[in-house]
């Protein structure tokens, strides 16, 4: 089955204009296969991806750009118990997921 | 989720950001479309399922706004489109991945697949999801 999503980039877009990534620490809750993921964290300082589903965080690692290895990580981890210190992150992002 | 959010606030830096990107039902527009022309052949019928979580990720925003952990500052609707080679397709991906939340009523159906049928060469079929943005702030 072939099937495009958003070939006109406006979920690019309007991320954009609603957040500046620009040097920022980045979590998104429901990272999925990191399809978001890519639209702004080239931007960033460092992104951290979570979900609950491992095989789609495995399909997310394997597809990490190489210039982004050692600024976007991903971890299986649920939104009610996240496994970082308090005021770590400027921008959090609920991708698909409330 | 209201668990989740008063988890995602206390990761957050005094004055984080929180983007809120979702989907919500709004009988999602179905479409042919070529480069020639779009033609609107249905709506997308919702379901009690999918109304019922947009109403509780509706209630938990709320209830953390009313608890003063974010304030909203920006808040916008926008298309997102699913788009398939054909009506087949489309039914098959709807059949599959969103059975639960949503269906394509019959007459729906026979009006994309027809309208698809004496379409041009180029056309494909597609859905406007209704996508919510929102920008709060941590207060």
């Amino acid at each position: 089955m072939t099937i495009q999503k958003d070939a006109e980039r406006n979920e690019t877009e309007y991320l954009h204009r609603f957040a500046d990534f620009v040097g920022k620490r980045v979590l998104e809750v429901g990272c999925g296969e990191g399809r978001l993921t890519w639209q702004y964290a080239k931007e960033t300082r460092q992104t951290v991806g979570i979900d609950l589903d491992q095989d789609a965080l495995r399909v997310a690692t394997i597809e990490r750009p190489s210039d982004l290895k050692d600024g976007v990580h991903f971890s299986r981890a649920m939104s009610e118990q996240l496994p970082f210190s308090k005021e770590t992150f400027d921008i959090a992002v609920l991708a698909w997921s409330l | 989720m209201v668990h989740a959010l008063s988890e995602i606030r206390r990761v957050l830096v005094p004055n984080g950001i929180l983007i809120d990107l979702r989907p919500v039902l709004n009988h999602w527009p179905v479409e042919v479309k070529s480069e020639r022309e779009t033609c609107a052949t249905g709506r997308i019928r919702d379901l009690p399922l999918g109304l019922a979580d947009d109403e509780a990720a509706n209630k938990s925003i709320a209830q953390a706004q009313q608890n003063r952990w974010f304030a909203r500052e920006a808040e916008e609707f926008f298309p997102f489109y699913y788009s398939w080679d054909s009506p087949s397709e489309m039914e098959e991906w709807i059949a599959e991945e969103w059975h639960e939340f949503i269906e394509l009523d019959e007459e729906s159906t026979r009006a994309t697949r027809s309208t698809w049928a004496l379409g041009d060469a180029d056309s494909a079929v597609r859905v406007g999801v209704n996508m919510l943005i929102t920008r709060w702030r941590k207060e």
